[in-house]
């Protein structure tokens, strides 16, 4: 009886000591894992140093070898950079003319719906009339465009842009006079002959500010200048000043057909309420054009702000595409440097050998070869990484450039990506030289 | 039972039955066919025997770079001949300092770093100072900063010696320790493995020269994996007087 207890006993005495070792095994791995990249941080740092000296040792075939890491790191910094820096560049161009801004312009839409509207008419009652009963639009004003001729004395300039609209024009688009005054609510009721002139208009009139007050002709028609708009700079090579603004009761009177076929354009009273203020003029339009429910809409609304957010998607997939095709390279390199690697393996087999004799672990070994890829694929990256931002820092020096700057995340991923290289590729060789036998290393000619 | 350390004079190796089979390609090679032999601390040994003698191979599981296909090997106690590879590692760290015939230094490092390396993987405390503490045994505390290309054979020797020192270890192997250095520079290297003898170091050599094996107190001699003769040498004769002694 007594030797059952005790077999008994021992047996869940040695179960639950196996339990516990398991347990001690399962709690006891991350640590190990930490124990095992942390814990002997200084050999890390001598296998960095070592790994550093054996880089150095070997100048010319380091180079060589990071080659690959060094132009895939700059081209992607540069490309980065580039497409962000042009990206920024049209964005803040948007919002420059403000997020709350709608744009609606008339529009038969396609196929059958679209011929069984009829006309399409878009006139300056259906203007006032969202003007009124839209309590979300703060301000309001037609918008037309033409092209005209515009002469100064002498001076001729042909197809200059030509907008129509009321005074509000300015707050709605942010596009203020800086010499003389814009033209007033009763010019515009009056239709009066008055214009505002853009700074590129002026340049190539071969005129200064002594312009304003002056008359100018504006095809056959005689218009006074009342001022000068502010210089608003050039998207992509087409300027912005290159335009006239005149009263768009005026515009009408000298393009009488335009008068049917009004766009416009409106400032929303925040830019929460642009959803809201778009469904109060869709209401408003299709009722005073008879359009019946499952009918198409007879116009087109353009918003600021979905703008925007269609352009950001199109840059950062232009951003993602463009960064996906420079990470090849980042691939290239990486199997150059694990073929230097391999080679390196081969060549220092007696070393593998000698250092698994004085009590190198397997390990030892794969983190010493492990560390000397991660070294030479980051060198490699610091170096991309220098190149790319000397690029971008002379690309932004060109005076019709856009400003270039280096997002930091892109260096980091740079950086990071670059030493992943090295860990992938470092792998293989560096598992060859631990699984090595210290005798057949050590007898290695 | 594993005992841990054993007073002088009990054995410190203790080989039984040893065998090892290599395969070469299809041929399988019988390399050991059952040694057995037993080394006490501070005994100075040769291995010697003809090319093929098995000595090699014994030299390499002696050192626990190769563990042997049947039999066993005790090492202060301790059987080592099932032992993983890891732990393998530690007891070549940390129990035997290896001396090759062709030195195996690492080129493009002090002598003193290589002095340090079996201690960095050993992760002891005060490297440096153990490290030139071994060098000074050997006398080369003024070459420690000296990169091996501007050491001269004996030199590069005596560094490697102070390597296989620096852990203190039971056991010196060493592999033709004299194969690849003139006479005169041989002898300066057999008084350093005399004089380290002389202070209580275990010592075994593995050589086919008979002037080496003279200067020892003990020789193996092995033949077609087995052990020919195994001499104790009382009063070693000087080396030119030595009697040859063949393996009969």
């Amino acid at each position: 009886m007594a030797t059952a207890t005790s077999i008994q006993n021992a047996s869940t005495a040695g179960s639950g000591m196996q339990a516990r070792n398991l347990m001690r095994r399962i709690v006891g791995l991350p640590w190990r894992a930490v124990n095992w990249f942390g814990g002997s941080a200084e050999r890390h740092w001598k296998n960095i140093a070592a790994a550093i000296i054996q880089v150095c040792a070997n100048k010319s075939r380091s180079i060589l070898t990071t080659l690959g890491i060094i132009i895939a790191v700059t081209s992607t910094i540069t490309v980065v950079s580039f497409v962000q820096g042009f990206g920024s560049y049209v964005t803040d161009m948007l919002r420059g003319f403000g997020t709350n801004m709608v744009f609606v312009l008339p529009s038969s839409p396609g196929g059958m719906q679209g011929r069984m509207l009829g006309r399409v008419v878009m006139d300056i009652e259906d203007i006032k009339a969202v003007g009124s009963q839209c309590d979300k639009v703060r301000r309001i004003s037609p918008m037309m465009f033409s092209n005209v001729t515009v002469e100064y004395g002498h001076e001729k300039v042909e197809r200059v842009e030509l907008q129509g609209a009321t005074e509000q024009f300015q707050t709605i688009r942010n596009f203020y006079v800086d010499e003389g005054r814009f033209y007033g609510p009763i010019d515009v009721d009056n239709g009066a002959y008055v214009c505002a002139l853009g700074r590129e208009v002026l340049k190539e009139l071969g005129a200064d500010e002594s312009i304003v007050g002056d008359y100018v002709y504006l095809d056959e028609h005689r218009f006074k200048v009342l001022g000068l708009l502010e210089k608003k700079g050039a998207v992509f090579g087409d300027s912005q000043d290159r335009l006239v603004l005149i009263p768009h009761s005026t515009g009408i009177k000298m393009f009488p057909f335009l008068s049917r076929f009004l766009p416009f354009v409106l400032e929303v009273t925040s830019e929460e309420d642009v959803e809201e203020a778009t469904l109060q003029l869709t209401q408003v339009l299709r009722a005073r054009h008879n359009i019946q429910p499952g009918q198409p809409n007879d116009f087109r609304i353009l918003r600021q702000d979905e703008l925007l957010r269609d352009f950001e998607q199109v840059q950062m997939v232009a951003t993602s595409v463009l960064t996906g095709i420079v990470g090849i390279s980042l691939i290239v390199g990486g199997v150059g440097i694990m073929n230097i690697m391999l080679v390196s393996v081969t060549e220092r087999t007696r070393e593998i050998g000698l250092r698994k004799s004085i009590g190198g672990r397997r390990r030892d070994i794969l983190a010493q070869f492990l560390t000397e890829a991660v070294v030479l694929s980051t060198l490699g990256g610091i170096v991309g990484t220098v190149l790319g931002y000397s690029i971008c820092y002379v690309a932004s020096l060109h005076p019709s450039m856009v400003e270039v700057t280096v997002p930091v995340w892109v260096v980091a991923v740079a950086l990071g990506f670059s030493a992943g290289v090295g860990v992938i590729f470092g792998i293989i060789p560096a598992f060859k030289a631990a699984i090595l036998h210290p005798i057949d290393a050590l007898r290695h000619e | 039972m594993i005992a841990s350390s054993t007073k002088p004079g009990d054995a410190l190796i203790e080989l039984v039955d040893l065998e090892k089979i290599y395969r070469v390609g299809t041929e399988l090679v019988h390399a050991l066919r059952g040694v057995s032999v037993s080394i006490r601390e501070n005994e100075y040994v040769a291995i010697m025997g003809p090319s093929g003698s098995g000595k090699s191979t014994m030299m390499n599981i002696l050192g626990c770079l190769d563990v042997p296909t049947a039999g066993k090997y005790m090492l202060r106690g301790r059987d080592v001949s099932t032992l993983s590879q890891s732990r393998l590692a530690r007891i070549r760290g940390r129990q035997i300092g290896f001396v090759f015939q062709t030195f195996e230094l690492l080129p493009r490092t002090t002598a003193l770093k290589n002095v340090e390396l079996p201690l960095m993987y050993a992760q002891v405390s005060r490297k440096k100072q153990r490290a030139m503490t071994a060098l000074q045994r050997v006398g080369l505390e003024d070459r420690a900063t000296h990169r091996p290309n501007q050491l001269s054979g004996g030199q590069k020797q005596r560094v490697a010696i102070a390597r296989a020192l620096a852990q203190t270890p039971d056991i010196i192997l060493a592999d033709e320790p004299t194969g690849n250095l003139d006479s005169k520079t041989g002898e300066e290297i057999m008084a350093i493995f005399d004089s380290l003898h002389s202070e209580g170091q275990t010592i075994i050599i593995v050589t086919h020269e008979e002037e080496i094996a003279a200067r020892c107190r003990r020789v193996i001699r092995l033949h077609d994996g087995r052990i020919a003769t195994d001499n104790i040498v009382s009063r070693p004769k000087p080396a030119t007087q030595y009697a040859t002694v063949t393996a009969q």
